[in-house]
């Protein structure tokens, strides 16, 4: 890993997982900024006790340990600060790079950016995973699917306004989870419904969708975090049981 | 100039509450709609909030009767998005403060809010979850409160503290009455745990929190302690 002094001299460690997708939001966040920061991987079923000692006693990933002497992200200093849930790390993230456009300036479209993820937590994120544990409908992903769709603007790329904002980092791991879904089927849902999915958005109905799906597809932080395989084989292991 | 600010809120619901308590707190103008939540005007849907939901601000564009909003004004939903909109509308007021690491203290405050208080104590007055998840909820928010500080977080009144602050009035109210669709009794069982040790931090920032002026002046015990005698119904498990 690369170490880079940031310009107040302060380090940002990003603890993530790879296959968690709260963890990946703070990622993409990160490099869309530009910002320096070093990241440990945790394997989710196999916490290091350090973990829960030094860094986050409710054990829980993301965290972000900030300022602080220079040490290995192994071996976490109690002198740095520790900053828990994703979406308070995403805003911190902001704070810490204002001119990084992660949220814009103007206050009515800082809202926008707020509403625009609370959206994807009550619309996109709770429908798709009910869907996947076997527990919901693929329908309700697709209205959750079209509420986000008539937030989205037309002629701008990202989720509000001309950059990308924490929206954008925020709702990507769902895209890439409903990607795999509709790929390879895999989930607790009745067989080939994860398909029957992908079929629907192919549709001109989410045609809005679709385009600004691809568009987050082919930025350079999704390409370089994203680690479709791991993510594959973690969703094969955990959903073996199925529904016929 | 600030440009227009109208809030659009229901004054018994605890959502529109923390608005009004940062935007007292902030010394902000603002205008006051009071909507029939049992009973929306048609216009509110169509232009303020297609949603439906109260609270929901409009800021901006020019200044019309609340029942006449301009389709040139900002909309905004969401109590927490629009706490958020206000700290940002007034960055001197302390709302939110200046430090990214006291910010993320601030959110982290308000998401404990709405995980370990609203979803567990409003599950509890409606008979679907027991005081002690309750207890278990403040005891986090306790852990939190740092010794020797007046407010949730740092130095001065903040959104942490206005998102809070109407769920305390309401935990003070069921305490006090024993009024929700509980067990008979479980409010004042709650109370008296409340009273132990256990919970002094809690209690003393609790207290504080009610005695401050912009919570005297928004908060409407009796009406709410009528619309909880009300709207409950008689039905309730023993």
């Amino acid at each position: 890993m690369v170490q880079k002094v940031s310009p107040e001299g302060e380090f940002t460690t990003c603890i993530v997982s790879r296959v968690s997708d709260a963890n990946w939001q703070i990622e993409l966040a990160l490099i869309e900024a530009n910002a320096s920061y070093k990241t440990c991987q945790i394997d989710l079923f196999n916490k290091p006790e350090w973990y829960a000692s030094k860094v986050n006693p409710i054990g829980k990933v993301p965290a972000v340990t900030y300022g602080g002497p220079d040490v290995d992200p192994e071996d976490p200093s109690p002198l740095s600060t520790k900053i828990t849930e994703s979406r308070v790390i995403l805003e911190f993230l902001a704070d810490l790079y204002p001119d990084s456009g992660l949220l814009p300036k103007d206050p009515v479209q800082r809202a926008k950016v707020r509403w625009f993820i609370d959206a994807t937590n009550k619309h996109i994120e709770d429908p798709f995973y009910a869907f996947i544990r076997g527990r919901g409908s693929y329908e309700h992903v697709l209205k959750g699917i079209e509420f986000i769709q008539g937030l989205l603007e037309d002629g701008t790329d990202f989720a509000v306004g001309d950059h990308y904002t924490i929206a954008d980092a925020a709702i990507s791991p769902y895209l890439a989870r409903l990607k795999i879904v509709t790929e390879n089927d895999a989930g607790k849902f009745p067989v080939g419904m994860g398909y029957k999915l992908g079929e629907e958005l192919k549709g001109p109905k989410f045609a809005k969708f679709t385009k600004y799906v691809e568009r987050m597809v082919e930025r350079p932080s999704w390409k370089q975090t994203n680690n479709e395989e791991a993510v594959i084989a973690f969703f094969k292991k955990i959903f073996s049981e199925r529904v016929q | 100039m600030p440009e227009q600010l109208t809030l659009y809120l229901h004054k018994l619901s605890p959502y529109s509450q923390k608005i009004e308590l940062a935007l007292v707190e902030a010394n902000a103008p603002y205008k006051a709609y009071q909507v029939d939540v049992w009973n929306k005007p048609e216009w509110f849907a169509s232009i303020v909030n297609t949603i439906g939901k109260i609270p929901a601000v409009t800021y901006g564009g020019p200044d019309v009767d609340p029942e006449d909003p301009s389709p040139l004004s900002a909309k905004i939903a969401e109590s927490n998005v629009i706490l958020e909109f206000v700290a940002d509308l007034y960055p001197d007021s302390g709302l939110l403060p200046k430090d990214p690491i006291q910010r993320a203290n601030v959110r982290f405050f308000v998401n404990a809010t709405v995980k370990h208080v609203e979803e567990v104590f409003y599950a509890f007055f409606l008979g679907e979850a027991p005081y002690e998840n309750v207890l278990k909820g403040i005891e986090f928010i306790q852990g939190l409160l740092e010794e020797g500080r007046d407010f949730a977080v740092g130095d001065h009144y903040t959104i942490a503290d206005a998102c809070i602050t109407p769920h305390l009035a309401r935990l003070k109210i069921v305490t006090e009455t024993d009024l929700g669709k509980y067990p008979v009794g479980m409010g004042y069982r709650l109370g008296e745990e409340l009273k132990g040790p256990k919970f002094v931090k809690f209690m003393k920032y609790l207290e504080r929190m009610l005695e401050r002026p912009s919570l005297k002046e928004k908060h409407d015990e009796e009406s709410l302690i009528t619309l909880f005698k009300t709207k409950l119904g008689d039905e309730r498990a023993q």
